[in-house]
């Protein structure tokens, strides 16, 4: 049965009907039509899903979207608008850590929550914040550069 | 994938969560961080009918300190938070190295503590797409007679992969399960059973509501190893919790408990026996080494030897030993 629930996403509101099997990658790109958040393996290992709840990196494909209500969502549309890129962004293509760009979203989203939490990560922190993301095209190294220059701003 | 059809119920309180379960039996499953079951739901190994959700349940989320010399651990306590518990940490090094070994940082913002005790078994033939599954026949576990990972078993050997399980083992730490009507504390070495199937004792009805770890007299030491090919986000290929009393010279109470290598977790008595007779020597570690090579029966299964396991088995028992006597030891692939 659908329940009508309430999302903060990008701080605004949105009033959806939602059945409970429904996870939060599902209403985010098909209800709201925020396609910016990829769907990729849908088993919590690539991270392509990745948006950032209450301040922490979550994978919005293992989420279920009833679970969700009141809590305030980020997804990459909601950190800049094309006139003006967050600087994470600016960085990875700077950097040239951006290739297909299908898994960028979801880097970017953890990488954004990584320097939220800690400004200046060391290597293994940025290893550790970045090992639930996958990307098979730039490779990881530039990727790592781009959040450590990110780091540096 | 998408998720399969269920009625998903969340209780305001735990009491009501235990009438929901007694309820509803084999047709409900807990939702807790969701990161294995949702998975698994996907992947249609688990159709549950119900979900029960648990997350928001405060009596779930307690961390303290009891009257009987345990720290309590809330089944419901999430990893990162966890990991990142200093009191923890300082009083059971090993066990907060486990937590930090688990999955992502990703998974470890959304999964509990609860679910990694309870983490369902995997196996490299079940935990594909049903599609995967269809083009063969029916294994054990899926109400067929045989097994696709080891020829010729006559049982279920999907391997318990909670990294955390073995060193609950090695602590000697007490699961409190609940079920209406019923609060029982159960030690961690018989929480869990030798069945691909049925990796714990743990019933429908019931909700592991806490783990209490003991805190000992000071003198213990612990240690944990994982090895996995990925260092990022993995299971582990085996892992090991080891455990000692250190008193000078003298060596007593040691655990040795091996993980994520059958469907339980694998106390090595034998190879524990030889450092508790003679200390922890380098000769008494490069023999216990050698013994738990010996003493493991482990079946070859399509991306592991027996050969390869047993290797594996006795560079983690000198490793973890070393590590307890206070070397630095290497640890080739172990991230925690």
């Amino acid at each position: 049965m659908k329940q009508i629930l309430s999302l903060t996403v990008n701080n605004d509101t949105y009033e959806v009907a939602v059945s409970p099997w429904r996870t939060l990658l599902d209403v985010l790109r098909d209800d709201l039509g925020l396609m910016g958040t990829k769907r990729g393996c849908g088993s919590g290992t690539c991270g392509v899903c990745t948006v950032i709840i209450d301040g922490r990196a979550i994978l919005s494909c293992l989420t279920l979207a009833l679970e969700c209500a009141g809590k305030s969502i980020t997804t990459i549309e909601g950190i800049s608008s094309p006139e003006s890129l967050h600087p994470i962004q600016k960085s990875f293509i700077e950097n040239g850590a951006v290739q297909c760009g299908f898994c960028t979203p979801g880097i970017v989203m953890t990488s954004k929550a990584l320097l939220d939490e800690k400004p200046q990560p060391n290597d293994d922190e940025i290893k550790e914040a970045l090992a639930g993301t996958f990307c098979r095209c730039t490779g990881h190294i530039k990727i790592m550069e781009a959040v450590k220059k990110a780091s540096k701003q | 994938m998408r998720l399969p059809r269920f009625e998903y119920v969340r209780p305001q309180a735990l009491e009501e969560a235990l009438s929901v379960l007694a309820q509803s039996g084999s047709r409900a499953k807990i939702l807790a961080g969701g990161t294995d079951l949702l998975v698994n739901m996907k992947q249609r190994t688990v159709c549950p009918e119900v979900l029960v959700s648990i997350k928001t349940l405060s009596e779930l989320l307690m961390v303290s300190s009891d009257a009987q010399g345990f720290t309590a651990i809330g089944s419901g306590a999430n990893l990162t938070d966890l990991a990142a518990n200093a009191g923890i940490a300082e009083k059971f090094p090993a066990f907060i190295q486990a937590v930090r070994a688990i999955a992502s940082k990703h998974i470890r913002n959304m999964a509990c503590i609860g679910g990694n005790v309870c983490l369902d078994t995997r196996c490299w033939y079940y935990n594909q797409s049903k599609l995967w599954r269809d083009a063969r026949e029916r294994c054990h576990r899926t109400g067929g007679s045989v097994c696709h990972a080891i020829k010729g078993a006559a049982r279920c050997h999907a391997i318990n992969s909670s990294d955390t399980a073995p060193v609950l083992v090695a602590l000697d730490a007490k699961i409190s399960v609940m079920k209406k009507g019923e609060n029982r504390l159960i030690p961690a070495r018989q929480f869990y059973c030798d069945d691909g199937i049925r990796n714990t004792i743990l019933e429908p009805s019931a909700i592991v509501t806490a783990i209490h770890l003991p805190d000992g007299n000071g003198a213990g030491r612990s240690a944990f190893i994982k090895l996995s090919m990925r260092r990022g986000i993995d299971f582990a290929l085996c892992s090991i919790a080891a455990r000692a009393n250190i008193n000078g010279a003298g060596v007593t109470d040691v655990r040795l408990v091996l993980g994520s290598i059958a469907s339980m977790p694998i106390v090595l008595e034998k190879a524990a026996q030889v450092i508790m007779e003679a200390g922890l020597t380098q000769s008494a570690i490069e023999k216990a080494g050698e013994v738990a090579r010996t003493e493991l029966g482990i079946i070859t299964n399509l991306f592991t030897s027996a050969g390869y396991k047993r290797q594996l088995a006795g560079v983690l028992v000198k490793q973890a030993l070393n590590e307890l006597k206070g070397k630095t030891a290497k640890r080739g692939g172990a991230k925690a």
